[in-house]
């Protein structure tokens, strides 16, 4: 977390030094009174990498996915509450059909 | 007896926040690049449109391309703020050309 943190900021230092380059390219062109058609290669590549960069903190920081699927490992309700007075097991939940396969999570 | 498939809600809105987070912030990162490299209308436009790809696929490998473990259907990795994240590219993108025009 800390490292795509890291990286993104990296990613977005290394964007901000390609427009400083690309500000002092076009100062140059227009002393050679040129016409500015794109930043040289070297900024494009530095972009890229920033671009990079970025795209890989920005799919890490967020944080995961967590599943959403009920029965999956890490969805398991594995404790009853410490008040269980309230709780009613004689429901209608006996009609659904007994899943044998269901293992005790320690 | 058939059930209704159900969801953990919560950790769907967290995951929808996620992508949101991660597009929104490519949004404003794709302007920026868009604006240091001088694309202006359409070629910005395109742009946009590919780096927007590039995220869906990126969070469709993040997700471990199972969409079925962490969202409801496809459209929702794919497409959901795809046009909310429009918004934030043409302000950094016209903030540096301004910049590198300018200086």
């Amino acid at each position: 977390m800390a490292l795509g943190f890291a990286v993104g900021v990296f990613g977005v230092l290394i964007l901000f030094h390609a427009a400083y380059s690309t500000i002092q390219y076009r100062g140059l062109l227009k002393i050679m009174e040129e016409e500015f058609s794109g930043p040289p290669m070297n900024v494009v590549a530095e972009l890229l990498l920033g671009l990079v960069f970025c795209i890989w903190a920005a799919l890490t920081v967020p944080g995961k996915f967590l599943s959403i699927q009920p029965y999956s490992e890490e969805n398991r309700i594995v404790s009853l509450p410490a008040n269980s007075d309230f709780m009613i097991f004689n429901h209608r939940g006996k009609v659904f059909p007994l899943e044998m396969d269901v293992k005790l999570k320690h | 007896m058939d059930s209704i498939p159900t969801f953990n809600a919560e950790h769907l809105q967290s995951n929808m926040k996620t992508i949101y987070y991660s597009r929104t912030f490519l949004s404003i990162i794709g302007g920026v690049i868009a604006g240091i490299m001088g694309f202006t209308s359409l070629t910005g436009f395109i742009f946009y449109f590919l780096i927007m790809a590039i995220t869906s696929v990126g969070l469709l490998a993040k997700a471990g391309f199972t969409v079925h473990s962490y969202f409801d259907s496809w459209n929702r990795v794919l497409l959901d703020g795809f046009l909310g994240g429009l918004m934030g590219l043409p302000l950094p993108s016209r903030f540096c050309l301004l910049l590198i025009i300018l200086l």
